[in-house]
């Protein structure tokens, strides 16, 4: 009998709770990421390492940089922005939000060459990585993760 | 000294003999008649035996069929009680512990299913890819594809057959 009215209240609290994270702004983090395989890798960038293991596993190199990025606070869904390195830039336009996370259209650049465009809808929980050229003896990953 | 009745009966069960028998015999007025009327007395005697005895059993069968009965209404005393006993299952504190127990069994299947049906609902929840394409002139020999690791729950575009580039462009 009492555990009814207690099964609500939960039930509400985190109706609610998941309302406002929601509604709140969240940032969502792009980098373009260099996979190599080096006798001394590097520590791992912190935006990566809730990824670590799987970017190991699933690529198979050992050291992963940074060689562009950009944090962008969504408020309205609707914002734009650029992750560029020196040859590449990764455009980022969100096309709206659900409850599953943000409608994004991404587009990856080689200076001017459109090399790879796609829409996903991100979602807050889990990263996308996208495999991109293969550059040197490395790959070229774009990344994504709500912050 | 017997009279002609005892000497018919004791000839009809047939206990004259000897010269008793002669006599008898001789005396009577048609022999004929009177071995007719032997033979008719004897058939009586034995249809009155086997009645005699078919009633012996009846009464016997009605004696164990009375026991039958007996013995049924003492066994019928325990059987009686048996319904009341089943009647008096369905008490309170029992139809409490059974109300739990149909409450618990309904969890267990419901937990089941709701872990059943978490995957597909959590799959709604990994980022998606609704769409990719590469440039065919750049790239005239590019496939993609989609993996989704369970493990980080990370969903990977995975691209084969882009154009490779020098070192140089991982410059930042």
């Amino acid at each position: 009998m009492v555990r009814l009215p207690a099964f609500l209240v939960c039930f509400a609290v985190l109706t609610m709770g998941a309302t406002s994270v929601l509604n709140g702004a969240e940032t969502v983090w792009s980098g373009l990421v260099i996979a190599e395989n080096v006798p001394q890798p590097q520590l791992i960038p912190p935006e990566l390492t809730r990824i670590e293991g799987s970017l190991k596993k699933f690529f198979g190199y050992n050291q992963f940089q940074v060689i562009g990025q950009s944090q962008k606070i969504l408020k309205t869904g609707q914002e734009d922005w650029l992750a560029t390195s020196k040859f590449f830039a990764l455009h980022v336009d969100a096309r709206g939000e659900t409850e599953a996370g943000y409608v994004l259209n991404l587009k990856l650049y080689k200076e001017e060459e459109l090399l790879l465009e796609t829409d996903t809808m991100l979602s807050k929980r889990s990263p996308l990585v996208i495999k991109g050229p293969q550059v040197g003896g490395g790959q070229l990953l774009l990344v994504l993760v709500v912050q | 000294m017997k009279t002609f009745e005892e000497k018919w009966t004791a000839w009809v069960d047939g206990e004259l003999s000897g010269r008793e028998l002669s006599e008898f015999e001789a005396s009577l007025p048609d022999k004929a008649a009177a071995e007719a009327e032997k033979a008719g007395a004897l058939k009586l005697g034995e249809l009155l035996k086997r009645e005699l005895s078919a009633r012996t059993m009846t009464s016997e069968e009605f004696f164990s069929h009375q026991l039958r009965e007996s013995v049924a209404r003492l066994h019928e005393t325990p059987g009686r009680k048996a319904p009341e006993t089943r009647s008096a299952w369905w008490t309170i504190p029992r139809l409490l512990w059974t109300g739990a127990a149909s409450l618990a069994v309904f969890l267990v299947f419901t937990v089941v299913v709701m872990r059943e049906k978490n995957p597909a609902e959590e799959s709604q929840y990994l980022t998606q890819i609704l769409n990719a394409r590469v440039d065919p002139v750049v790239s005239p020999n590019a496939s993609v594809s989609i993996f989704e690791v369970k493990q980080d729950r990370v969903t990977v575009l995975w691209t084969e057959g882009l154009q490779s580039l020098p070192a140089d462009y991982a410059a930042k």
